[in-house]
């Protein structure tokens, strides 16, 4: 571009050419990645079979002497970062032999807790029309209800596409009703209260804002742990929406975020749901000091910031395993469950929450840097011009 | 790691919260601190979370509990660390003027 020439949207859209390309690449990438081998998965829930055979999706299993041995099939549900794989196998009176998940993308620590094995061995030799799928047997810890969910879920598409070409029962699927519970009503309150409230100023405007912390503290924190995480935003890049019947609070809270980025210009979610916000204001408020850092360091933290966020989202997408981008550490605050990198990064922020303004929000968080993303393309869509000397808000 | 299981430890422990309590009365004298019983609960129950605290990482630590002993050490350190700090503000309100935090929107930030 000419210097002095007025930039228009195009032109500034074009600069995220880079960027765009590259994050197509690494969904690409993660999408060529080829399937689990079942092979080995299969030779284990059938220790006597020498061969399998496929057909339409279900494998059988046969002996040395060629005689059948059973089924296998492969079923899917809707996990944290993306679907759950879940191979089952009946022997050929319809008696649950055994079974493995053979692809996941939760969260490695979370997804270590989830009690699949037991799920597997409880069940082995229950008729399949017996099988127990009460998910909450095998939720080993709060906030892995998803994944326990996705593998029971997995487990009844895998016997169901068994049980209809070979035992000719046709199994009934449960009804999913739309879950609104307390967290997504919360959630809503706090979007709407925020949008109607943003003209208030002063006290109330304060008080409006303080009541919408605390309450998303409790609320999407310490009782639901559902804060919008790294990991969330990259399984919806690479193309996977859970069920929003069983998901709504994940949809409400990041159509909640877009939106009110792009409509009203504002940080809602920062400013009046994030529970990992309000902790960092609630204990900068017990500090009482708020270090101001130059304007140089303040850039080059958030440059940082970006470019981290950046990288950790175009490895997991790369990789196909969003989870594995969430290195926030909330699960450590919330659900007292992290790793030990995130236990110290929760002790450093915390600790310079005391003395720095939301020091996570500014320098670390990943939603920020996505805010960031969606204010800077709104302001181009709004005001071009604007933007030249505005790159930072 | 048995000293942290040994009532030696816990000896130490007995002297330290007795000396940080006479530090603490000789250093309110002196700057002419006002110190009611309710400072001094508050000073009381700070010490005991601190002495909780050391105990839970040695006691971890004396038990091979490593993980423990970090994630326990971290959970109860950054409570111990946030309640001193509101402690210390407490305590020092009487003696100068209160510097209160300006609350902002992140959106307000000079960044």
């Amino acid at each position: 571009m000419k210097r002095g020439s007025r930039p228009t949207l195009k032109s500034s859209l074009f600069s995220y050419l880079p960027a765009i390309a590259v994050l197509a690449i690494a969904i690409w990438f993660g999408r060529s990645r080829s399937g689990p081998d079942l092979v080995p998965v299969l030779h284990d829930i059938f220790p006597g079979a020498s061969r399998f055979e496929q057909s339409e999706g279900i494998y059988a299993a046969y002996s040395n002497d060629n005689a059948l041995l059973g089924w296998a099939a492969t079923g899917s549900g809707s996990g944290f970062g993306g679907p759950m794989v879940v191979l089952v196998g009946l022997d050929t009176t319809g008696s649950v032999v055994g079974g493995r998940v053979v692809d996941q993308r939760e969260t490695p620590l979370f997804f270590r807790m989830v009690r699949a094995p037991s799920f597997f061995t409880e069940n082995a030799g229950t008729h399949f029309t017996e099988i127990n799928y009460d998910y909450s047997e095998i939720v080993g810890v709060t906030g892995a209800t998803m994944s326990s969910e996705a593998i029971v879920s997995g487990v009844r598409d895998a016997v169901t596409s068994v049980a209809g070409p070979r035992f000719n029962v046709h199994l009934p699927q449960p009804e999913k009703p739309f879950e609104f519970g307390i967290l997504e009503l919360v959630i809503l309150l706090l979007f709407v209260t925020a949008v109607a409230t943003r003209r208030f100023r002063g006290r109330s405007a304060d008080l409006i804002r303080w009541s919408s912390q605390v309450t998303g503290l409790i609320v999407i924190g310490f009782w639901k742990n559902s804060p919008i995480t790294v990991a969330k935003i990259t399984a919806l890049m690479s193309g996977y929406f859970p069920d929003i019947r069983s998901n709504l609070a994940l949809y409400l809270l990041i159509g909640g975020f877009l939106s009110t980025a792009l409509i009203v210009g504002r940080s809602i979610y920062c400013t009046h749901v994030c529970p990992f916000g309000a902790i960092q204001q609630l204990i900068n408020l017990i500090g009482g000091k708020q270090i101001k850092f130059p304007q140089w360091a303040s850039r080059l933290m958030i440059g940082t910031r970006d470019v981290i966020v950046f990288s950790v989202i175009i490895a997991a997408l790369a990789m196909a395993q969003p989870a594995l981008a969430s290195y926030e550490p909330f699960a450590a605050l919330f659900a007292l469950k992290g790793t030990v990198l995130q236990w110290f990064l929760l002790f450093i922020v915390m600790v310079a929450s005391l003395f720095i303004h939301r020091p996570w929000c500014n320098y670390f968080c990943p939603v920020r840097s996505c805010d960031r993303v969606v204010k800077d393309l709104r302001k181009r869509v709004t005001d071009p011009v604007e933007l030249q000397n505005a790159e930072f808000d | 790691m048995d000293f942290f299981n040994s009532g030696f430890f816990w000896f130490i422990e007995g002297i330290l919260f007795c000396v940080v309590v006479i530090g603490v009365k000789t250093w309110a004298v002196d700057r002419s601190i006002p110190m009611p019983y309710w400072k001094w609960l508050a000073l009381s129950a700070w010490i005991l979370l601190f002495g909780f605290t050391v105990a839970f990482i040695g006691t971890s630590l004396g038990e091979n509990e490593p993980t423990a002993a970090v994630k326990g050490g971290i959970l109860f350190g950054i409570i111990v660390i946030i309640s001193g700090a509101g402690l210390w503000r407490l305590i020092t309100s009487g003696s100068e003027k209160s510097e209160e935090g300006i609350e902002t929107d992140p959106e307000e930030q000079p960044l």
